[in-house]
């Protein structure tokens, strides 16, 4: 009976020796796989793998995109049309400026205190007193 | 009443006249120029150009003799350092689809177009039956990514104005960073405001 158990025990062992035998072959040769270089090349080839493995996402977050780097080119006619733009635009800000600080002494457009100048020019009341009957 | 009833169907059908608006239906192969800017015409000819250099190439005939099967490639990003606004996927995709129907070129897809791939092969590990799933670690690798910029060159005074476009395509061999191939586009233009 006891001889029985023994084999049955031996063969265990032996079982787990030939597992342990062929797991380690096996994370031996993906080693030595994986530290194989290829002809030629360089052994520092890691370094770099490393390096750009980290950073792949960032890299390739643009492929098969087109990436707009544009720059403005001076055109002499858009120029003078943006010129013409930016004074019409100014000279809006100006009016709008002077009509909602209508009366404010501090405004530096005000009119109201400055005997030649034409108060009623940005007036809401610029046409409402004007006429024979108010003096033109 | 008859010069009002005249007047006003008169001013009726100024102002409907004046809001029209008309859509013909125009030919893509002969977009008319109107503003002078990069349109249809331009990406039409860069792409029929491209195609013409890339597949007449040296290199693939290089690579179909060395290796003894053609060359895949992959898209990669296009640079425009232009003036205007400029989308190289119109001319890209016409290089893409030559590169396919000839039958001389694999393509693997690539960018945001890969991760949508790769999310649904994720998918498909929990969802998909054993038998249809598919695989992960089982893609194409590519032989050659294909990168490209766009120049320009603005020479204007007055009303009048020249502008010059080059459009570059490389291809480039992953393995070696051998450039392969490079495709070459200029377009000119006089334009007079």
């Amino acid at each position: 009976m006891s001889s029985i158990f023994d084999s049955a025990n031996k063969l265990s062992t032996m079982k787990r020796i030939l597992l342990t035998i062929i797991c380690f072959t096996a994370v031996m040769a993906a080693s030595a796989q994986e530290n194989t270089l290829a002809p030629d090349q360089n052994p520092n080839y890691k370094v770099s793998q490393d390096k750009y493995t980290a950073q792949k996402e960032t890299l390739m977050a643009n492929m098969n995109t087109t990436v707009q780097d544009t720059y403005k080119a001076y055109d002499w006619y858009i120029a003078k049309q943006e010129r013409r733009q930016q004074r019409i635009d100014d000279r809006r800000e100006r009016r709008l400026y002077r009509l909602q600080n209508y009366g404010n002494f501090y405004n530096p457009y005000n009119q109201m205190y400055d005997p030649y100048g034409d108060f009623y020019r940005y007036s809401p009341n610029r046409f409402r007193y004007r006429g024979w009957r108010h003096g033109w | 009443m008859k010069s009002i009833f005249v007047c006003a169907v008169t001013a009726l059908l100024m102002f409907t006249s004046a809001c029209s608006r008309k859509v013909t239906r125009i030919d893509p192969a002969e977009t008319p120029d109107i503003s002078g800017s990069w349109n249809n015409t331009d990406s039409r000819l860069t792409a029929e150009e491209m195609i013409s250099q890339a597949l007449g190439a040296a290199w693939l005939t290089n690579h179909t003799t060395e290796k003894g099967k053609k060359p895949v490639v992959i898209v990669g990003m296009v640079t425009n350092k232009s003036h205007e606004h400029i989308e190289a996927e119109t001319f890209m995709k016409d290089l893409e689809r030559s590169f396919i129907n000839t039958s001389k070129v694999g393509l693997v897809q690539s960018g945001k177009k890969r991760e949508e791939l790769r999310a649904e092969k994720a998918d498909q590990q929990t969802n998909a039956t054993a038998s249809t799933m598919k695989k992960f670690g089982m893609e194409n690798g590519a032989d050659y990514i294909l990168q490209g910029s766009i120049n320009s060159i603005v020479d204007a005074f007055k009303k009048k104005k020249t502008v010059t476009y080059q459009i570059n395509l490389e291809l480039t061999n992953i393995q070696t960073n051998e450039v392969v191939w490079i495709g070459d586009k200029k377009i000119a233009k006089y334009v007079k405001n």
